[in-house]
């Protein structure tokens, strides 16, 4: 499918955009290239929501990330929501659409959460069937992201980055790279992460995101409740240099700090950007 | 390994029911009910969340933990049908009245309910006088008082918004519409003001005014039901009040059945 992309968002670091900030962004425009948030924080018809994301669409180039979709449930994708997902995007035009490779929901029945898919050909033929269809919706290639897995199953025939180069070479989506999900997975199931990433077309990787865990017993939790971690900053120095730099995203949503300390992440992240580039120079 | 749908409602069902999963769908590392109990927690943690931010007075008047004991009550019966979590917990007042929770608990769901819709509905533009003016030659037997959509009409059988005020972290004023106000009970009408939620407390007969034009009365039969139950009524008072609280979205003129 060709479709039609708009201006890129430029390689530089972003925030997720959530309303206990809305005050003190629009008070004072932090310096931040850009940023995302999720869709279905704004399905309503009116309200502070939309209000405020228009003014901030006006500063900032947006970047939506939803967590609705459920692209590898085998129920049909909800018309419903999508219908709302392409009314909010013909309205705020986002540079970047992404989805969980994950599903929530079975016979109707949701569970809204990003749980895991086996990696087998039903499921590819089924992620890039939805895949298809959301975006000849859109009329927008979107991106898909790797997601935290607390299992695995036994009958995936396909390893996870070889699955997601698959179904960027058969639909046409690119790729969010969540680095934090690579760590979580790499430690928690004593996985390579450099294998995963040698799987995947760096080409298709359009959006990397940053963020935080939490310890729960024997496992790491993406949890996005944190400060982003050494290892993760390490991989993602690993990143930049074999895949050159990309948009990245700052993604902090349970235990919100203050807005200064998303940007100060931010800022860590442009750090290693500007040296990215000026290494490739 | 079973088709997919099967695994998918073999998942579900571990994590509703709190099953195992068949010995088909054993996991690769660790045991698979840590793995599960884990899901689980998330899953319910998604939930508990959501109807923390829907209600967040109910909580603060029961406490974190009493709220989260009624939440996972709630979660058990009223499974989620849709991936936006803004449509969960429609049913929490009829929850907690099934359980014979205090009549103000349930009351108080029920106006955190309509408040969570208000502030996300959509909005006409402002009603004003010029509406009026343009009807200066039309029958008033044919014109009709539209409600806004983000206007919320509620009655109570206690003075719940007085709790709700009272629990609110930062004052809030609740208005007043008419008199007498009801001592025992609450008629209230919900609006939206530059993108704040606010409240009126109602006498009865605003109430049953306010209640026949959302119910599609012409504005002349809501004048004469107010002039028959109060001579004294000021109507245009009336009108002017609800147009203060944003409440009015417009009139049509339409022919009586």
């Amino acid at each position: 499918m060709t479709l039609h992309c708009p201006a890129p968002i430029p390689a530089r670091a972003g925030i997720g955009l959530r309303s206990q900030h809305y005050r003190e962004i629009l008070e004072e425009p932090p310096p931040v290239a850009w940023m995302e948030t999720h869709p279905e924080n704004y399905f309503g018809e009116g309200g502070t929501a939309l209000r405020t994301l228009e003014r901030i669409r006006a500063d900032y180039p947006l970047s939506f990330h939803g967590v609705g979709l459920s692209l590898g449930s085998t129920d049909p994708i909800d018309s419903t929501h999508l219908r709302k997902l392409k009314a909010l995007f013909d309205r705020f035009q986002p540079t970047l659409v992404s989805e969980h490779l994950s599903w929530s929901s079975v016979d109707g029945r949701f569970l809204n959460d990003l749980l895991p898919l086996p990696y087998t050909e039903e499921s590819l033929n089924l992620v890039c069937a939805k895949i298809d269809e959301i975006q000849t919706e859109l009329q927008r290639p979107m991106l898909i992201e790797n997601v935290t897995q607390y299992l695995t199953w036994p009958d995936s025939t396909i390893p996870e980055g070889e699955f997601i180069a698959e179904v960027v070479r058969r639909s046409g989506c690119g790729i969010l790279l969540d680095l934090n999900n690579l760590y979580v997975n790499a430690v928690n199931f004593h996985l390579d992460p450099v294998q995963f990433l040698d799987a995947i077309p760096p080409e298709a990787v359009h959006e990397i995101h940053l963020a935080g865990f939490d310890r729960v017993g024997r496992w790491l939790v993406d949890t996005h409740g944190q400060a982003v971690y050494p290892e993760v900053w390490s991989l993602y120095q690993w990143v930049l240099y074999h895949f050159g730099p990309r948009p990245t995203l700052i993604e902090w949503d349970t235990n919100l700090p203050p807005l200064a300390e998303l940007v100060e992440q931010a800022s860590r992240a442009n750090a290693m950007l500007g040296a990215c580039y000026a290494t490739s120079a | 390994m079973p088709p997919l749908h099967e695994l998918q409602r073999a998942f579900a069902a571990a994590m509703v029911e709190g099953k195992g999963l068949p010995a088909t769908t054993s996991m690769r590392v660790g045991p698979v009910w840590r793995s599960l109990a884990l899901y689980r927690r998330l899953i319910r943690n998604n939930y508990v969340q959501a109807l923390t931010i829907t209600y967040p007075m109910l909580r603060r008047l029961i406490g974190g933990r009493y709220f989260s004991v009624f939440a996972r009550g709630y979660i058990k019966r009223y499974p989620s049908t849709s991936g936006d979590l803004f449509l969960y917990g429609q049913h929490f007042s009829s929850f907690l009245f099934s359980l014979d929770a205090p009549r103000m608990l349930v009351e108080l769901a029920r106006l955190e309910w309509a408040c969570h819709e208000v502030s996300q509905a959509a909005e006409k533009p402002a009603f004003t006088l010029g509406w009026f003016e343009g009807l200066a030659v039309v029958d008033p037997a044919c014109v009709k008082v539209h409600l806004q959509p983000t206007a919320r009409l509620l009655r109570f059988s206690s003075p719940v918004h007085v709790v709700w005020q009272t629990l609110q972290p930062e004052s809030v004023a609740v208005a007043e519409i008419g008199r007498p106000l009801p001592e025992e009970e609450a008629y209230l009408l919900l609006t939206r003001v530059e993108e704040k939620i606010r409240m009126a407390a109602l006498a009865a007969l605003d109430y049953r005014l306010l209640d026949a034009m959302a119910d599609g009365r012409q504005v002349d039969e809501v004048e004469r039901m107010a002039m028959e139950m109060d001579p004294q009524f000021d109507f245009a008072r009336f009108i002017a009040a609800l147009m203060e609280m944003n409440a009015l979205a417009g009139v049509s003129v339409e022919e009586p059945l």
